[in-house]
């Protein structure tokens, strides 16, 4: 199988793919490409200005975030079907405001999105179903971050005793 | 006396002038004896000897954050509606030992339990008013289960002796009718009852009340007292100070809307200041007390009044679940109102009125029910 | 509502609820920063014997002269040697219960509460979600399940805790493992030496595929992560009546007679702590409740 025979494949293992009419599914293939990463291996760095959106086929990739003083924290992972570096396709963000890094051997899809949004500017129907998918993909981070915001396995520490 | 044999249900007339010797009867046989008296202005439950203990005279004017003793003159001892205090403070008392460990003195890493040493006395309640009856029985749904009996309720309870009061003269704040609990008394008395111009009606609810009784002055009840007295609680019934509509659909009514902008009003008047469930005669929330000897050797657990209110109360890990006036207040009528059926198969409340009359905020508890049981349209 | 038959094998005395039994440490297990399991031991042999509960039931442990504290049993129901009690110090009593050594001596009153249904839904696949200090009441159930393996279908355990070093029970996974069980564990946040998932419990369970027809789960934590742990189970169209949680309220009694754990008609101690999401659904969404 040649690399656009199985990156077809692998897209259509994607379920909003499979949703895609079949020119437009076209349209993004054409400009996608399967990546694979070892364990360890940087996808993008906080402050890159690389363009692209990943979509996990197999593997683990961490989500990062430099604290002078403590080192890389790791705030997220993305698993199977999960969504990497969607900020490249929003308007304003300019640059990474995270590192990607793949932790366990990892394949990606890899889609360049400055043809992307090109692609969404001329076509504003593909432009409408790519801007669904990664509203909900912000969505459900959101969500995750507001709940690890709200640090609810923490101890309430040295608040007033009491009996517990 | 009579050579009339008494039975269970037979109501006859005990003259007031011979009442002390029921008192002496019953003290004889080892009970202290306690009813309503006097003091600090108000009307409390202590021991009596004699009818001339009680507040013959008396009545009071109740309303809404008011409690004020009245002397109307009157012949009647037991005419005065109740003070603060409830009966239950005599079989689930504000304070009592539960647990008790000493030191192993032969092995200090170690615990003893103690045996409880506390004898319970043996109580005849005088002048239990019917609400007052109806908490009591409810009361008996919570400390005594099937599966569990709390056991200083049971020791106080079993051996008491209650003589109830059936009501003439309700009170400001009183709403038994609307509750269906009074003004009279309708079961789980030894006797019952009903204070006339020179006699007390007395009706006989057990073989306890029949014995008590047999020995005593009475003399048959002639028709006239009878009607006397039907239709001086039929004229109660109506003469209520306030009422509950259809108290059966309130469970439903409030548990539709608990987010009734209602409790916020509430809220801006509640101090949550535990009064209304201290004077409540069937609240029985109770908190734990650990109570250590100087010397280490001996700790013990205590029982004491607890109420909804208190902020310590909805205590949860980091916080608590009920930190504002609003839901405190909100879990209280719920509960008294709601809950109550679906844990005991009974309403909470049995209409004495109290927590209108010692509410300092003079919040009315049948205004609420009332307000909070209409739709709020959006 | 369940009603509970009181075993006389039980460390109650239906007479006198509040006296308690007295029980040795045999031996103390930290499991993360200020969590221990503590394994107790009747003096009483026979009572030891013949002490049983149910998973996901609760015991008071009580230290004479500061108090009690609500703990659930966190070993196996088939083990009649000793009972594990995984505590995290917070308060008054647990701190008192943090400074005690093997050999000294703790009341126990109990077991209360409602279970989980382990039992009732054999031939099932079954979806265990924990959170922080809620993996312990749930690894009475793993027990169960590895001792009655073929007795069930899929098993997932999904945990959460807020960093690796917070996570409990980390030597076992490996054991769950090897019985079939698929354990995903997850952290709030890590560095770079772990390897797992980052993320929250709920966000776990949306990755999941799971038959709704066949699919129970049981789920302990904080309430807020029980809410959206809900909020899936319920979006993948599992039936309120087949998710079950388990709910923390002020307890002092443990039997329903002191008023503290009321959330709603229910006593979380007696009607509760395992409850139907169809039980409390009228009730779960109120705030302040």
């Amino acid at each position: 199988m040649n690399q656009s025979q199985e990156l077809v494949g692998a897209l259509q293992t994607i379920p909003w793919f499979q949703e895609l009419a079949p020119a437009l599914f076209e349209k993004i293939a054409a400009i996608s490409t399967l990546a694979a990463y070892e364990a360890g291996q940087e996808l993008f760095r906080e402050g890159d200005r690389e363009s692209n959106l990943y979509i996990v086929l197999e593997g683990r990739v961490a989500i990062e975030m430099y604290i002078p003083g403590q080192g890389r924290v790791r705030i997220y992972t993305a698993e199977m079907l999960d969504v990497v570096g969607w900020s490249s396709v929003t308007p304003i963000v300019r640059q990474r405001t995270a590192s990607a890094r793949a932790v366990l051997p990892s394949l990606l899809v890899k889609i360049d999105t400055i043809k992307l949004n090109q692609l969404c500017q001329e076509d504003h129907d593909l432009g409408y179903v790519v801007m669904k998918r990664m509203a909900n993909v912000i969505a459900s981070r959101l969500l995750t971050t507001r709940l690890q915001m709200l640090d609810m396995f923490a101890h309430p520490g040295d608040k007033e005793a009491k009996n517990v | 006396m009579s050579e009339i044999p008494l039975t269970i249900g037979t109501t006859v007339a005990l003259p007031k002038s011979e009442f002390d010797g029921l008192l002496n009867g019953l003290r004889q046989l080892g009970y202290e004896t306690i009813g309503p008296q006097i003091k600090d202005e108000a009307v409390i439950y202590d021991s009596i000897t004699s009818l001339a203990d009680l507040p013959r005279g008396y009545t009071s004017e109740q309303d809404a954050g008011k409690y004020r003793l009245v002397y109307a003159g009157h012949n009647n001892y037991f005419d005065v509606t109740p003070g603060a205090q409830s009966w239950k403070k005599y079989f689930f008392p504000p304070r009592s030992e539960m647990a008790a460990f000493r030191r192993d003195p032969e092995n200090p890493r170690r615990w003893l339990v103690e045996e409880p040493k506390a004898k319970y006395p043996l109580y005849a309640l005088i002048g239990v008013r019917p609400c007052e009856l109806a908490a009591l029985q409810i009361q008996d749904r919570v400390f005594l289960r099937e599966d569990l009996k709390d056991p200083i309720y049971r020791a106080r309870r079993q051996g008491a002796f209650i003589v109830a009061v059936n009501c003439l003269h309700p009170g400001g704040t009183c709403f038994c009718a609307s509750m269906e609990t009074g003004p009279d008394a309708k079961t789980g008395y030894d006797l019952c009852m009903t204070e006339l111009d020179d006699d007390f009606l007395v009706q006989i609810g057990s073989e306890a009340g029949r014995m008590a009784l047999a020995t005593q002055e009475w003399h048959p009840a002639a028709a006239f007292l009878l009607n006397q007295a039907k239709s001086g609680l039929e004229k109660a019934r109506q003469n209520m100070g306030r009422s509950i509509a259809n108290f059966r659909e309130l469970p439903e009514a409030l548990l539709r809307d608990m987010e009734n902008p209602r409790y916020d009003q509430i809220a801006k008047r509640c101090m949550s200041c535990a009064n209304c469930t201290l004077v409540c005669p069937t609240c029985f929330c109770w908190d734990t007390r650990e109570v250590n000897e100087l010397n280490g050797q001996r700790a013990s657990r205590e029982r004491v009044w607890d109420s909804c209110f208190n902020l310590e109360y909805s205590y949860v890990f980091g916080g608590n679940s009920r930190p504002l006036v609003r839901s405190r207040y909100r879990q209280w009528i719920t509960h008294k109102l709601g809950s109550w059926w679906k844990q005991f198969d009974t309403a909470g409340c049995v209409g004495c009125g109290r927590c209108i009359s010692w509410c300092p905020a003079a919040i009315d508890f049948t205004v609420e029910a009332a307000e909070l049981r209409k739709e709020v349209k959006p | 509502m369940t009603t509970r038959t009181m075993e006389l094998s039980a460390a109650i005395i239906p007479n006198k609820p509040m006296q308690p039994f007295w029980a040795v440490i045999d031996e103390i297990q930290s499991e993360a920063p200020s969590v221990s399991t503590f394994w107790l031991r009747f003096l009483d042999p026979g009572l030891q014997a013949g002490f049983r509960f149910q998973p996901g039931q609760f015991n008071m442990l009580l230290v004479p002269g500061v108090g009690e504290s609500a703990i659930s049993i966190s070993s196996s129901a088939e083990d009649n040697k000793r009972v594990g009690h995984t505590i995290r110090f917070v308060g008054n009593v647990t701190t008192a219960i943090s400074r005690l050594k093997v050999g000294d001596v703790l009341g126990v009153r109990g077991p209360f509460g409602t279970s989980w249904p382990i039992e009732k839904h054999v031939g099932q696949d079954i979806m265990i979600a924990a959170g922080g200090i809620g993996l312990p009441p749930l690894r009475t159930v793993i027990y169960h399940i590895i001792n009655h393996r073929s007795d069930y279908g899929r098993v997932v355990v999904l945990y959460g805790a807020r960093t690796p070093q917070d996570l409990q029970f980390t030597r076992e996974y490996k054991e769950w493992e090897k019985a079939g069980i698929e354990v995903v564990v997850t952290v709030d946040r890590a560095d770079d030496k772990w390897e797992g998932p980052v993320g929250v419990v709920p966000l776990l369970f949306y990755r999941l595929r799971m038959d709704p027809r066949k699919t129970v789960i049981f789920s302990c934590g904080p309430e807020i992560m029980l809410r959206f742990v809900v909020f899936e189970a319920l979006a993948r169209r599992i039936s309120s009546d087949r998710i079950y949680i388990s709910m923390e309220r002020n307890m002092k009694c443990g039997q329903g007679f002191c008023g503290h754990c009321q959330m709603g008609p229910y006593f979380v101690c007696k009607d509760g702590p395992v409850f139907t999401y169809a039980q409390l659904e009228p009730y779960f969404n109120v705030e302040d409740i």
